[in-house]
């Protein structure tokens, strides 16, 4: 039996993703024993970050909690004709390192996946299709993960959108399948922008 | 091609395994539980990253070194291609998962460099034949479908890929199918699915149409031989989906008509079967589960118009296996260009005289070929001074000096 503060802080750990048991043990009684002010510095980053960080009402970036727009939504001089459509606010971030885009985003928060429970209303796709009705956009980037999830969001985003008329784009196969956008070097990203082709009627 | 250097780390009964091939017959001679069909296993792992012996994969790392965790095991083949030679590294590693239960990772490098698993499915390549494997033509439709997937993957670049998504993808639609039975939702997510399953699923069975059409030739040739002329051979691909235009596919034929579906090309299997899909979509809504695709694809074997897999008799089945065999060694030769090297595991000893000849003269044709027996005294001796003895005891590889105390009466 364990103590009920350790007990639960084992739980809590659990529900991360990529984390079991075994492991969520020994990073519990590693805090435990560890004398360095990690707990508490750890325990203070995981409150500022619920109370500090919020996500932007219009493209569901990252914003600093109480703005209503993330800094790219702000920029006038980013281009709103144009949304780049990603899973991950960490795809963002990839883009904007490669320096070759100069539009907006949409984070889905995620890709359709059945196994996993995630459907469309799992997923920022109704808030996406209220922007593009709303006017104004001229072409839709879609950039969903080159893998088996990442294309049917891709394939079930253009069902969505085609009837509304505007431009679609797929990024590039200039990445690697299977492969996760966020880990892409910068190169090959700007490579794919560049090359990004037409969505096929399906 | 032909296998020049094989090492083996905590693989099954080799605690460690160091060795150099010789071109032609290997004969590993060895009492029972030594370590003869482990051994094979080990090279048909290089070729399809897929063991014959066993579902539980984690059997295949020592079970001293499984204790340990994290356990591995490790295969290394050097190997001699018409491009060159090779250096292809399987590692099997058994670890702990999120749930407290062990699973077994492989991971394969080619040349140093690490790649995944089906880009590089038969880049070494082996046709492996054992008795048992009479399942393929007795058994159920998935052991053929796993031959057929073993065999069309080490031939066929981008099968091992294209199938392991559409499984994927199957997955998928099967757990969409699930939630859209226990409660109304999007069933428009439902179409996405349809399309990268068909798009995925009509290419397999292209290429399985053409897989199957290009064997049956070879086969039949063989086993009209083997038969002295007494039975034709045919190898029936009955697709789950049937892709030809539904009169000719619906009216109830003989099962013995053939079908010919090899001017199929993929855009039209694809169209049609998404349409069948779309058909079906209320009873697999109803169901829960994919209805049709390749993953329900069978194939039946027919000699004179007679199903092997129900009426064959025992010495009919193996001698349509022989067929079979040599004619995927064939067929392989056909796609790449060279042979593949060959795994007898103990199959002289289940076939008559006439037949062993048969065999033996056909595989010499081929660069390499490996065979275990209990014995030596099966083989007839021109096949024995051509091939080098080897002695398999306990997990060792020994030289054996030679045909003497075998083939000595008395
Ligand atoms: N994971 C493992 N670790 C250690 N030993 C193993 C492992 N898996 C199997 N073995 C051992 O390998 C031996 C069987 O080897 P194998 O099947 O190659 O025998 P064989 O020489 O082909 O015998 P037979 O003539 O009976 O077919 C058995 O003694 C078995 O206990
Ligand atoms: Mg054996
Ligand atoms: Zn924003």
């Amino acid at each position: 039996m364990l103590p009920r503060p350790l007990q639960n802080l084992i739980t809590a750990l659990e529900r991360l993703p990529g984390i079991g048991p075994k492991t969520a043990s020994r990073l519990a009684f590693y805090l435990l024993r560890e004398e360095n002010d990690l707990a508490e510095a750890l325990a203070q980053a995981l409150q500022e970050l619920k109370a500090g960080i919020g996500f932007c009402s219009e493209c569901f970036y990252l914003t600093e909690a109480g703005k209503r727009l993330c800094a790219i939504c702000e920029d006038e001089r980013r281009e709103a004709g144009l949304i780049c459509v990603v899973e991950e606010p960490l795809d963002v971030i990839a883009i904007e390192r490669s320096g070759a885009y100069r539009g907006r985003y949409h984070v889905l928060h995620g890709a359709l996946s059945p196994i996993e429970g995630i459907g469309p209303e799992d997923l920022k796709i109704a808030p996406l299709l209220e922007r593009v009705r709303r006017g104004g956009v001229r072409e839709v980037i879609i950039a969903t993960n080159p893998n088996l999830e990442g294309d049917a969001t891709a394939l079930y985003l253009s069902q969505q959108l085609r009837p509304l008329g505007v431009h679609l784009t797929r990024l590039a196969r200039g990445l690697p399948m299977g492969s996760d956008l966020e880990y892409a070097d910068p190169n090959t990203l700007m490579r794919a922008l560049a090359g990004r082709q037409e969505i096929e009627s399906g | 091609m032909r296998l020049l250097h094989l090492s083996l780390t905590n693989f099954r009964n080799f605690t460690r395994l160091a060795l150099e091939l010789p071109p032609r017959g290997v004969l590993l001679i060895g009492a029972n539980a030594q370590g003869k069909t482990n051994f094979l296993e080990a090279v048909y792992l290089l070729a399809t990253f897929s063991s014959f012996q066993t579902h539980v994969e984690r059997q295949l790392i020592h079970f001293l070194e499984a204790r340990k965790s994290p356990a591995v095991g490790r295969l290394i083949g050097e190997y001699q291609r018409r491009d060159g030679t090779h250096r292809l590294e399987l590692r099997l590693i058994l670890e702990a998962t999120a749930g407290d239960g062990m699973r077994l990772r492989k991971e394969a490098l080619l040349d140093g460099v690490k790649r995944p698993l089906s880009q590089i499915v038969g880049h070494f390549n082996a046709v492996l034949f054992a008795p048992h494997m009479t399942q393929i033509i007795e058994g159920g439709p998935e052991e053929r479908r796993r031959f057929l997937n073993l065999t069309l993957a080490q031939a066929i670049p981008g099968y091992a890929t294209v199938l392991s998504e559409y499984v994927h993808i199957l997955e998928q639609r099967n757990a969409l199918l699930k939630q859209l039975a226990a409660q109304a939702g999007h069933v428009a997510q439902l179409d996405v699915w349809d399309q990268e399953l068909t798009a995925r699923g009509a290419q397999l069975m292209y290429w399985r149409i053409q897989a199957l059409q290009e064997m049956e030739r070879l086969a039949a040739r063989v086993h009209l031989e083997l038969t002295r002329g007494a039975e034709v051979l045919r190898l029936m691909y009955r697709p789950a989906y049937e892709p030809l235009p539904l009169p000719v596919a619906q009216i109830s034929l003989p099962l013995s008509t053939p079908l010919d579906r090899s001017h199929l090309k993929v855009e039209e299997i694809r169209e049609g079967f998404l349409e069948r899909l779309r058909a079906m979509r209320r009873e697999e809504l109803t169901r829960g589960v994919t209805l049709i695709g390749p993953h329900r694809d069978e194939v039946r074997f027919l000699a004179n118009g007679i199903d092997l897999g129900d009426y064959g008799s025992r010495g009919q089945v193996r001698t349509a296996l022989l067929s079979l065999k040599l004619a995927e060694m064939e067929w392989m030769r056909l796609r790449n260009g060279e042979w593949p090297v060959l795994l007898l595991d103990e199959v002289l000893s289940e076939l008559d005289s006439q037949r062993r000849e048969d065999l033996l003269a056909r595989v010499s044709t081929c660069e390499q070929v490996i065979l275990t027996a209990t014995d030596a005294s099966a083989f007839p001796a021109p096949f024995l001074l051509q091939s080098t003895l080897w002695e398999v005891k306990m997990g060792q590889i020994y030289p054996k000096n030679h045909l003497a105390e075998e083939k000595e009466p008395g």
